[in-house]
């Protein structure tokens, strides 16, 4: 970037299916007080809040940033609110970054979270639309077919999707935040139901709650410290339309575009050297393989095999989603920002029992949309 | 006047009604019509002559007007689907059932449908299918009209003929 | 705030007329005729613009996702930068300001769509409320203005003849806007003749349900000037949230309005409000809009006077496509500088405040100050 923008904190909630403890205030509120006590920041150092959730139907109010604003620290600042459907978080993200690069703030609070519990999800996601018979419930009704698409193109072997599924749950091992942390075989995997062929209950996301939050500042608060900060060397959003005849569903070409201007701004030339681990958004186990391809860290074709010789386990060449990523914990409007963050902790070094070694950059991903919406960084431990 | 609860109040219970009254647009209104008459109508895009179902008034591909409507056959391709476990919201349907996106002969993008009077494990990518319509008299020019999609028995499509339409 | 910024501009700005009900067209189908005019206004094709920002709420909508259709209508091929707020479009075009301002980008796109008549707002809008009380107790847009127009009325004296009156004069000026909602004049007799809706406000004090879909295009110095012969360069602009708590906020000034104008009027470098020759602002009752003339630093006018003029589009009251009626102020004040006003033209118009609000009891606000001269060379 022009001007040097870095992510100097970051604070997220232990996720989880109810996280009763905490009314929607209290849950964003844990985020963001562990994001300022990690930035060495009070409230009265940010100048804007920038906030991210998906759709408002999922807890039942309207543009709850509006009532939030106090929880969150916005009184009398700049708050605005980003929705770009799953990949929300990170554009969210994304955008405080923007306000910092601007020149016009120098350190910016990003919030995104999901209280999923309150609200019901399955019909936030899904709920009966005009003019269209029901068809599918949730979002896996959705993308199953075109993961089935991608098996049928590469005659990739079955036991695939399971292996990325069973890896995750055991990097999310490694996670004091995340939700789902019990260890599970590839046979679990293949033995636990069918939801919607080809995807299995244990290779799909769970439905979370949890909150994020990043403080993103400019270079000469992120050379204060108190941490290494990740700076943000190339980051974008891009969008496509839905039905354009041809679309390739299963490597959208905006996920393409989106990486190779990411890429080009933060100097990486070959993903797969240039970037030593990776946040990429799998809701749906068979994600993994096919945004391996569409990020250019494998081939087309190529990225089930990367998985099959566990080239992106923790520990290996390039460990995938180190966290555990959103199979393991997915409140929705969060997950984007967690990819994010949890990229910009592997740069600072902080990602604790899952810290990957010698992290020079690392790439945090989402996706949102009928695979529309894109929204990437790479973050690097050198300006 | 009710007694103060005894312990601290945890959850409070709302629920959500909002009523919506929305418009189909001419468009679609005009394909949901055309329903009665066993016809599925698409737009054509002004400059490309590509034709969407259903009927849109611009191309997302061109950005040109759509402002030609076309009648497509009421049979196409699965070009590719899943096997659903899980009910939906708003309509009892059997499980497991086949949630598939078609690609009408004549269409340059898919619908999603739903397949039955098959297995589910008989549907594969490529499987030829046909509409199933209310019978006449009792199709009211809604979305109701076609009831389902089954196979028709043709060999399947040739990978290369649907690979692009998914 | 001192910095040398970026010269932007808005160039371009297209709007359907608001109606009461687009029987014709849903939501998203109704801003594709309005991108494809705004593109011809500035005499460009899609690919020419950088960035695309839009604004639009899932909730009015009554669709979660009801975004995503914009981007099959807003020439999303090939993909394009983008992002979407839950916000109205005054908000969006701040952001796409922004944006212009970190030199990755030149050109933007801003869009609003929403049908208001296919929801009921006030049942939506009672949603926004934190949920434990406020909301639970059934406070809805109406009434949280109803008790901001009391306590107004309350500190200043002013009476229900005042409030005819404010609104009169909107629905006079509403009469000069073919793309208003209400062009019909109303006398202030009248309006106070109407049935209260919530005490204080009656009926004829409020907006009425309507909807459209709009699109302004900015565009960087250099770039600008090619696409529109008189550009409304932004000055200043900058946006304030306050707390939502009714209880918790003096309801009778707008302290986030306040301070969203300094901050934009000293980028502008403007001593006060008083140097521009129109406001447009998203007051959508009476109180509203003497409560941010107040905010501003600006008096109420008695009828003609010196000052700037107000909403001489007949602002909301004439016109209120939620989520839209942003960007309209906004638009309104480019048509205003680029003398495209027609008979609602202000002579001589060469700079300008457009406002934007949200939230209950103006939570949230943004203001512009624009020019017809750059503002930095």
């Amino acid at each position: 970037m022009s001007r040097p923008v870095a992510v100097v904190g970051v604070g997220q909630t232990k996720h989880g299916a109810r996280r009763s403890d905490h009314s929607i205030p209290g849950l964003v509120r844990e985020a963001v007080d562990r994001a300022l006590l990690d930035a060495g920041l009070e409230h009265a150092d940010i100048d804007a809040v920038v906030v991210g959730k998906a759709p408002d139907m999922l807890e039942g109010i309207a543009q709850p940033e509006q009532f939030l604003v106090g929880a969150l620290g916005g009184h009398m600042k700049p708050v605005l609110r980003v929705h770009t459907a799953g990949s929300v978080g990170a554009s969210t993200a994304i955008t405080a970054a923007v306000h910092v690069q601007s020149g016009l703030y120098d350190r910016v609070l990003t919030v995104a979270f999901e209280k999923q519990s309150e609200g019901n999800a399955m019909w936030a996601l899904s709920p009966s639309m005009p003019f269209t018979p029901p068809l599918v419930a949730g979002a896996g009704g959705f993308f199953a077919p075109y993961c089935r698409a991608y098996i049928r193109k590469t005659a990739a072997p079955m036991h695939i999707g399971p292996m990325i599924a069973a890896n995750a749950r055991e990097n999310a091992g490694r996670n004091e935040y995340a939700h789902l942390t019990e260890p599970m075989t590839v046979e679990d995997v293949m033995n636990s139901p069918m939801l919607w062929d080809p995807i299995r209950y244990l290779e799909t996301c769970p439905s979370s709650d949890g909150a994020v939050a990043l403080v993103i500042a400019n270079e000469t608060q992120a050379r204060k410290g108190p941490r290494k900060p990740a700076w943000i060397k190339g980051a974008a959003s891009y969008a496509e339309a839905m039905w354009v005849p041809g679309r390739d569903q299963v490597s959208p070409r905006a996920g393409k575009v989106c990486a190779r201007h990411v890429y080009d701004k933060a100097g990486i030339r070959n993903p797969w050297t240039d970037i030593q681990t990776a946040e990429i958004y799998v809701p749906f186990s068979w994600f993994e393989a096919m945004w391996l391809e569409n990020l250019g860290f494998c081939a087309e074709g190529e990225g089930w095999k990367a998985v099959d010789r566990g080239d992106q386990k923790f520990g290996r060449h390039l460990p995938v989603n180190p966290s555990g990523g959103v199979l393991c914990t997915n409140p929705i409007g969060a997950s984007g920002m967690l990819r994010l963050g949890e990229a910009a902790l592997q740069v600072m070094g902080r990602a604790g029992a899952h810290q990957v070694e010698n992290v020079r950059h690392a790439l945090g991903h989402a996706y949102g949309g009928g695979a529309q919406y894109f929204a990437m960084w790479v973050v690097g431990a050198e300006p | 006047m009710q007694e103060p609860p005894a312990e601290p109040v945890k959850y409070i219970d709302t629920n959500v009604r909002l009523p919506y009254h929305y418009v189909a647009g001419d468009y679609r209104a005009r394909q949901l019509r055309a329903f009665k008459d066993r016809k599925i109508l698409g737009s054509r895009c002004a400059k490309t002559g590509k034709v969407f179902i259903p009927p849109v008034p611009n191309s997302p591909e061109s950005f040109a007007p759509c402002t030609e409507f076309v009648e497509v056959p009421d049979r196409g391709v699965v070009t590719t689907f899943c096997i659903v476990n899980i009910p939906v919201i708003g309509r009892s349907l059997e499980l497991p059932y086949v949630a598939a996106s078609v690609a009408l002969d004549g269409a340059d993008i898919s619908i999603f449908a739903l397949i039955l009077e098959c297995k589910p494990e008989d549907v594969h990518m490529g499987t030829r299918v046909e509409a199933v319509w209310k019978p006449d008299g009792e199709r009211q020019g809604n979305h109701e009209d076609i009831l389902h999609f089954r196979p028709t028995g043709e060999p399947d499509a040739p990978l290369e003929s649907f690979i692009n339409r998914l | 705030m001192t910095a040398t910024l970026r010269n932007v501009a808005v160039v371009g700005f297209a709007q359907l007329p608001v109606v009461a009900r687009d029987e014709h067209r849903m939501a998203t189908e109704m801003l594709y005729p309005v991108v494809r005019e705004a593109l011809a206004q500035v005499g460009v094709e899609r690919d020419a613009i950088d960035y695309q920002v839009s604004a639009s709420t899932d909730y009015m909508d009554g669709r979660p996702f009801g975004f995503v259709a914009a981007l099959d209508v807003m020439g999303s091929w090939p993909p394009r930068q983008d992002l979407h707020l839950e916000m109205d479009g005054a908000f969006a075009a701040y952001y796409a300001w922004l944006k212009i301002q970190t030199g990755e980008v030149d050109t933007a796109l801003v869009a609003t769509h929403g049908k208001v008549s296919e929801g009921e707002p006030d049942r939506v809008f009672n949603l926004a409320l934190e949920p434990y009380y406020h909301g639970a107790i059934g406070l809805d847009p109406t009434s949280t203005s109803a008790l901001q127009a009391s306590a107004f009325m309350a500190r200043t004296g002013a009476t229900d003849a005042d409030l005819a009156r404010v609104a009169s004069r909107s629905r006079a000026a509403g009469t000069r806007n073919p793309d208003a909602q209400l062009r019909e004049a109303a006398s202030a007799e009248s309006l106070q003749r109407t049935p209260f809706k919530v005490r204080p406000l009656r009926d004829g004090y409020l907006p009425p349900i309507g909807e459209t879909a709009t699109c302004l295009v900015l565009a960087a110095e250099g770039k600008a000037e090619t696409l529109c012969d008189r550009p409304a360069w932004i000055h200043g602009t900058h946006h304030i949230s306050e707390l939502q708590t009714i209880g918790a906020r003096d309801l009778t000034r707008s302290a986030s309005a306040r301070l969203a104008a300094e901050k934009a009027l000293a980028m502008a470098g403007l001593a006060s409000a008083r140097e521009v020759d129109l406001v447009e602002l998203l007051a959508t009752n009476p109180v509203e809009e003497l409560i941010l003339l107040d905010a501003l630093g600006l008096e109420a006018r008695s009828g003609g006077g010196s000052g700037p003029a107000i909403n001489p589009s007949g602002g909301p009251l004439c016109a209120h496509p939620i989520m839209s009626t942003g960007s309209i102020r906004l638009g309104e004040a480019f048509r205003q500088l680029a003398g495209r006003a027609g008979e609602r033209q202000v002579a001589k118009a060469a700079r300008a405040i457009a406002h934007g609000a949200q939230g209950h009891c103006l939570q949230q606000n943004v203001v512009f100050v624009l020019g017809s001269e750059r503002r930095w060379s």
